[in-house]
């Protein structure tokens, strides 16, 4: 009886007795959701115009707040720091395209995954020859990100939001949205989607598979660095960010993996409730760190009822 | 004829056999010092600059004293990405001819303990891995001096309650830490003393993929409102938990860590923000030392280190490096002085482990004073329990607060006997050391 009121009335009456307690625990929820999904959009992004579950998106995130970080270290002012950390991720993504993926054309999915498995390890092996393995401060004042905070006092009690946090949150929303518009108002935009739907056709109409893979690489750079940014302010710049590339696959798993619309729900349900459930649940009932699993279970119980997850295309194949 | 094919026969038995002789004779110059390392992966921001002061001691023996007493130091790295199979891996790919091995991580150490047993290689694990290590009676190849985790819990502890236990009676303690056997280790003794002192203690765990991202940790500090936070951290979740807990204006007067958790690099996320976060330290890094000034000289000026940049020198996980290469050296140079031999075998190194004796003089000779606690070790005492310093961010730097702090032996040494027994009963059959009388 006991364990019963614990799960069904406590974390409930808990919430009420602390509202504002409550706010915050959703607001971080929100920010952790809106950074699961930045993550995702990278996988997804690189999966809808090739098919490739791009295992590299972890490392390119470390890669390209290393360079950013590096340039600025090497006395590259931030405001140009950025914009070459972009022609990097640019390179990158045509040194990709060129080397590994043009030769593999054709090859089943799983040689392009391991490729990108190979990509990894280079990127992993080549960020630390020149950077280094130590941890490196994000020059996040320097790219005139504010640093302070906001104390909000509703129901008698405080809640603290974070100008960086407010400031992902937009960035996100921004990124997120551009991104949209491109994919389906643009000309290259409506080419990726269209490689996506189906690569034959593509081809056939004149779409050139280089191109857009090149391009989606670099968006994938691109948001590579904005989570890299975000990441990395809140507790430097290592290796260690390669790991949160693992927070998107339960996104993807509940998402969808083609979809974008997917991958920012998820990512903001999986954000949200992971936190509910380790602050009223997880803690008090299971010792915590609910965090590293409950996100897969939500999966799972998705992908019972909807294997393609909740936004993925049914694919149907005749045989 | 005959004598002629007789002559060519002759001269081809001895190419063949110099030929399986030469890198016999090779491996007799030197004395192969494995280190089974991680300069990548998540855990490499704090890996790198220990394994960077680790090969620069080594260097530095080599350079300047052409290795210990002529025998050149053959210093190897394999990376394990702080990952346990890779570790094992790494373990069985240098046994052969090390004469001693550096597992890196509770975790790996806990897997190539048994191993150690059978191959009869030392294990050399400063500061971590199981505690109850301590008891060479039972563990007669490990070795964690100069002090233990239950060491430093009890440090910690004994500090904060300003040395009398009785005052924690009512107030609340949390434990953050890696949720990894490292972090989980010191838990059974926190829980021993919570139980006889009357404080709560709350341990809050953080996975590896939340060690960036540890709000939901941070919030539940908010709501239990704690006296103290202790952290058991490493790699990134260090600085996670000092972002953190300057983000959420957690008193940093009330937060303390493992001396794994007092990192320069990860202070630097914080900066200012983190001035009065202290540490539990065995050791201090004293910039301005004999050792440091050789170090520079003969290493850093040479190009031989890989270190990032300059300021690396002076963090405390830099010299802590050196620290720990110059207990390896130690050792090896107790067992040649003791077998009257210059390269000496894993047996011979295992009794120069359990034969250090790093006291003052000691550490006046090598250019050290100042840069660990004094420590001895014996058969039966492999950890050797030197103590350790409260060290305190400044904003900038760590600086040493407190004198040398003694872990609480009467409470922990029990403990420590009745988890061996239980790890040598869950291991059966396991070797005792029946050579140590002590």
């Amino acid at each position: 009886m006991d364990f019963l009121h614990s799960v069904l009335v406590k974390p409930f009456t808990d919430m009420a007795a602390a509202p504002d307690f409550l706010l915050q625990v959703l607001w971080e929820g929100t920010v952790s959701g809106v950074l699961y999904s930045l993550i995702a959009l990278g996988f997804v992004l690189i999966f809808k115009s090739s098919r490739i579950f791009n295992f590299a998106q972890g490392i390119m995130v470390v890669f390209a707040a290393l360079t950013l970080v590096g340039l600025y270290e090497r006395g590259v002012p931030a405001w140009l720091a950025l914009p070459l950390t972009l022609g990097v991720m640019f390179i990158l993504a045509v040194a990709i395209e060129r080397v590994v993926l043009r030769p593999l054309v054709n090859q089943p999915d799983i040689i392009l995954f391991m490729a990108t498995i190979g990509i990894t390890l280079f990127l992993i092996g080549l960020g630390e020859t020149i950077f280094g393995g130590e941890n490196k401060r994000m020059i996040t004042q320097e790219l005139g990100i504010p640093t302070g905070s906001y104390i909000f006092e509703p129901f008698g009690g405080f809640v603290s939001i974070e100008q960086r946090d407010i400031t992902a949150v937009v960035g996100a929303i921004v990124l997120v949205g551009a991104l949209l518009l491109f994919l389906n108002k643009s000309k290259m935009g409506r080419a990726i989607r269209a490689l996506g739907d189906d690569h034959q056709a593509a081809l056939s109409v004149g779409i050139s598979l280089s191109t857009i893979w090149v391009l989606v690489w670099f968006i994938a750079g691109m948001i590579a660095l904005a989570t890299g940014i975000v990441w990395g302010s809140r507790a430097g710049v290592s290796f260690a960010l390669e790991v949160i590339a693992l927070k998107a696959l339960p996104v993807l798993m509940l998402g969808g993996l083609e979809s974008v619309t997917g991958a920012i729900i998820g990512g903001l349900m999986i954000g949200i409730l992971e936190k509910l459930f380790e602050i009223y649940w997880g803690q008090p009932l299971l010792g915590g760190n609910t965090e590293a699993w409950f996100a897969y279970m939500l999966a799972l119980l998705v992908l019972l009822f909807r294997p393609q997850g909740l936004f993925g295309e049914k694919i149907i194949e005749r045989v | 004829m005959q004598t002629m094919m007789r002559m060519t026969a002759l001269s081809a038995a001895f190419a063949a056999a110099a030929a399986f002789v030469a890198p016999a004779a090779l491996a007799q110059d030197s004395l192969y010092v494995p280190n089974l390392s991680y300069r990548t992966g998540p855990f490499a921001a704090t890996g790198t600059p220990i394994m960077n002061g680790q090969r620069d001691y080594m260097t530095l023996l080599n350079e300047r004293d052409g290795g210990i007493n002529g025998v050149r130091i053959a210093y190897d790295e394999c990376e394990t990405g702080y990952n346990t199979e890779k570790g094992v891996e790494c373990y069985e790919a240098t046994k052969a001819n090390a004469i001693v091995t550096q597992p890196w991580s509770t975790g790996i150490t806990l897997q190539v303990l048994p191993r150690t047993n059978v191959d009869q290689i030392p294990v050399l694990a400063p500061g971590y891995g199981f505690s109850p290590m301590a008891d060479g009676k039972v563990f007669k190849w490990a070795y964690n001096p100069p002090s233990s985790y239950w060491d430093g819990a009890s440090m910690l502890l004994n500090y904060v309650a300003d040395g009398d236990l009785s005052s924690l009676n009512g107030k609340k303690i949390v434990l953050i830490h890696l949720d990894a056997p490292y972090g989980r280790e010191p838990i059974p003794l926190f829980e021993k003393y919570a139980a006889e002192h009357g404080f709560t203690f709350l341990p809050i765990p953080v996975g590896v993929t939340e060690m960036q991202n540890q709000s939901a940790q941070w919030l539940q500090i908010r709501r239990e409102n704690p006296d103290f936070v202790f952290m058991w951290g490493w790699g990134a979740m260090n600085a996670g938990a000092l972002t953190e807990a300057a983000r959420t204006r957690f008193p940093m007067e009330k937060f303390l860590g493992i001396w794994w958790s007092g990192h320069d690099g990860d202070m630097a996320a914080v900066g200012e923000q983190g001035k009065g976060y202290r540490a539990v330290s065995w050791n201090v890094p004293v910039s301005d030392s004999p050792l440091m000034n050789d170090i520079r000289q003969h290493v850093i000026e040479k190009g031989l280190s890989q270190i990032g940049n300059q300021s690396e020198l002076d963090w405390v996980f830099y010299q802590r490096g050196l620290v720990i290469s110059m207990m390896a050296a130690e050792a090896i140079k107790a067992a040649q002085e003791e077998f009257d031999a210059t390269v000496i075998t894993p047996e011979q190194m295992r009794w120069g482990l359990e034969n250090l004796n790093i006291d003052e003089a000691k550490l006046e000779e090598l250019g050290m004073s100042g840069m660990v606690v004094p420590f001895q070790t014996t058969c039966a005492n492999h950890t050797g329990h030197g103590g350790g310093w409260i060290i305190e961010w400044d904003g900038s730097k760590f600086e040493r607060v407190s004198d040398i702090l003694s872990p609480d032996r009467e409470v922990i040494e029990p403990l420590e006997a009745a988890e061996a027994a239980k790890y040598a009963e869950a291991n059966a059959p396991w070797p005792a050391n029946d050579e140590c009388s002590l």
